[in-house]
């Protein structure tokens, strides 16, 4: 199980640097080009927002999967204390997970309507359902993760816990 | 504004749950918008809100400043900062916590964040201040207070979610923070001073440098020097002359200073293709964190608009006639309360979406005002009970007790006061370089 989720790790973190990295050349090619020899490129807006989408959206389930969202940890030793660690960790998983369904769909819905219009970006030409379709997926995986991970701590507490150390 | 309230509470409790702060505002702000308006309406603007923020052009800047950061980092140039300002101030009495602070605001010119910073500098600087015989509160202290720095010297990845938080340019939010850090890199010498001359035993002087030491050691570091100067020198303006014509947009000068520094790595064959892919990799995660919590903070601010609560707030300030001086100074001592407990990034979220219209309807600038709230949020990074970069220093020093450091923080923390004082009194220290742009 370990391992196996350590191999999924591993694509999305790929996706995601490489996107970065293409990011980072193409601004600094971008700059150059257009003051040296005056010939920006003109697809480097579009190209930077989907860039961004894939680099933010495709490490989203790995983050989420790892616990590692922003979160104040001021009580922790309160829980830990009280023996409710395991309770509440199951608690902010399932939460977080369930209250990111309806906005998954919604952006399923939403990336439909743009395809019914053909919405497309400016210079790229790229159907933005695409990007939209992109977004709801993740956004859905990313709950599932979640889910997954709160009934791992109801369930599976021992194995959530050799995952999580 | 009843609502807003609640809402706030409901979020505080959330988050003492320790439901990430993304979930926690994102949750209360979808139900609270729905209450307002409708479960479509609020599900529709939610989802509107995360298609957006992961496609903005302008938020590319987040992701590029901080791999800038994690690439400098890489190349090992904190060791080199360090030895380039103790080759100029290690003599001195204090003299090597005076180079920690001048090496730290280096740092922070490079590094958006205050703990990488004193994560940084603690693993370069401790170890050197040991073999001297500092003593552990005059040198845990320094770093702490040094740390500060990161998020007020530009680039600062605090100052870019308030840019975008607030619709307030981040190009100017940068050079505006300049003067204060410099400011603050002063006082901060100056503590080191008081408290060395209260106790020389704290901090011995070191070995004095030859000049052609200093020499060599400067070669070490013009690089990044350069590199700072060609990213903030690009936004400011500096080279928008013919020929050149070069002025760079904030997210153009993040790309320039993250191809920079990872050109300066590979030139220094520090870089190898899996340190690279980890720089990569550690820097699109925290991006990913940091928009889940940026699309977060925008529900909730969609919602407490919606309920009117910072109308209510400034009718409230009309009401009762308070003076605009008044209604600053309980903002900054809410500030400071909140920063007892809470961890910056945290508390800027929280607080700024109610706080900003009010403070910008009494008139002030909010160019100031986000200087003044990040220098306040640098005073709650070392204040007790949860200074966190006090924490990071315990957790990476490991044989200080937190007791000490805050203990040795105090002359620090009370420059801190003064510079904000002074800032408050004196806007024109933070506006004097942006309006220049």
């Amino acid at each position: 199980m370990s391992r196996l989720l350590h191999v999924a790790a591993r694509l999305p973190a790929i996706l995601a640097s490489l996107a970065l990295f293409i990011l980072m050349v193409m601004t600094f090619c971008d700059v150059i080009l257009r003051s040296v020899f005056n010939a920006p490129i003109e697809v480097a807006a579009d190209m930077t927002r989907l860039l961004m989408a894939i680099m933010v959206f495709s490490v989203l389930p790995v983050v989420s999967a790892q616990g590692g969202h922003i979160s104040v940890d001021l009580l922790d030793g309160f829980f830990k204390r009280a023996h409710l660690t395991r309770w509440r960790n199951a608690f902010t998983d399932l939460f977080c997970g369930v209250i990111l369904i309806w906005p998954a769909m919604r952006v399923f819905v939403l990336a439909e309507r743009s395809r019914s219009y053909g919405d497309v970006m400016e210079y790229l030409r790229l159907p933005l359902h695409y990007v939209g379709w992109f977004i709801a997926a993740v956004t859905a995986i990313t709950a599932a993760v979640l889910i997954v991970r709160g009934l791992g701590h109801l369930f599976a507490p021992k194995l959530m816990s050799s995952l999580n150390a | 504004m009843l609502e807003g309230l609640l809402g706030f509470a409901a979020v505080l409790v959330l988050v003492m749950l320790r439901v990430p702060i993304a979930f926690a505002m994102g949750f209360v702000g979808m139900v609270g918008f729905m209450i307002e308006t409708s479960f479509r309406a609020s599900i529709s603007m939610t989802a509107r809100l995360i298609i957006d923020t992961s496609q903005d052009y302008g938020l590319s800047v987040v992701p590029l400043f901080i791999l800038m950061g994690l690439f400098v980092n890489k190349a090992g140039i904190s060791r080199e900062l360090y030895a380039a300002s103790n080759a100029f101030l290690g003599h001195f009495r204090g003299g090597l916590a005076m180079a920690t602070i001048v090496a730290c605001g280096g740092f922070a010119a490079i590094s958006g964040s205050s703990l990488a910073t004193a994560a940084t500098m603690s693993k370069v600087a401790m170890p050197e201040m040991r073999r001297f015989g500092y003593s552990d509160r005059l040198s845990t202290a320094s770093i702490a207070a040094g740390g500060t720095l990161g998020i007020l010297i530009p680039p600062s990845v605090i100052l870019v979610i308030y840019g975008l938080l607030t619709e307030t340019s981040i190009g100017k939010l940068f050079v505006a923070g300049i003067i204060p850090g410099f400011i603050g890199i002063l006082l901060y010498l100056a503590a080191v001073r008081f408290i060395v001359w209260r106790d020389p035993e704290a901090g011995p002087a070191g070995t004095r440098t030859s000049s052609s030491e200093r020499l060599s050691a400067l070669k070490d570091v013009w690089a990044v020097l350069l590199l700072f100067f060609l990213v903030i020198g690009g936004l400011y303006g500096l080279f928008d002359v013919p020929p050149l014509n070069l002025s760079f947009s904030p997210t153009e000068a993040a790309g320039m200073g993250a191809m920079g520094a990872f050109l300066i790595a590979l030139a220094r064959r520090r870089l190898s293709l899996a340190a690279t892919f980890d720089a990569l990799r550690e820097t699109a995660m925290t991006a990913a964190s940091l928009f889940a919590v940026l699309i977060g903070a925008w529900i909730f601010s969609n919602f407490v608009n919606i309920a009117g609560l910072p109308n209510a707030l400034s009718n409230l300030v009309t009401a009762y006639d308070l003076p605009p001086w008044v209604v600053m100074g309980m903002i900054l001592l809410i500030y400071i309360a909140l920063g007892c407990v809470f961890e910056s990034l945290s508390m800027l979220l929280l607080t700024v979406p109610i706080f900003f219209p009010l403070v910008t309807g009494l008139g002030y600038d909010p160019i100031w005002f986000g200087i003044i709230v990040v220098v306040v949020t640098e005073i709650s990074l070392i204040t007790p009970p949860v200074g966190l970069n006090v924490f990071v220093l315990r957790a990476v020093v490991g044989d200080v007790p937190t007791a000490t450091i805050f203990r040795g923080v105090t002359p620090f923390w009370m420059v801190d006061i003064l510079r904000l004082l002074l800032l408050l009194l004196l806007p024109g220290l933070v506006l004097l370089l942006p309006s220049q742009m």
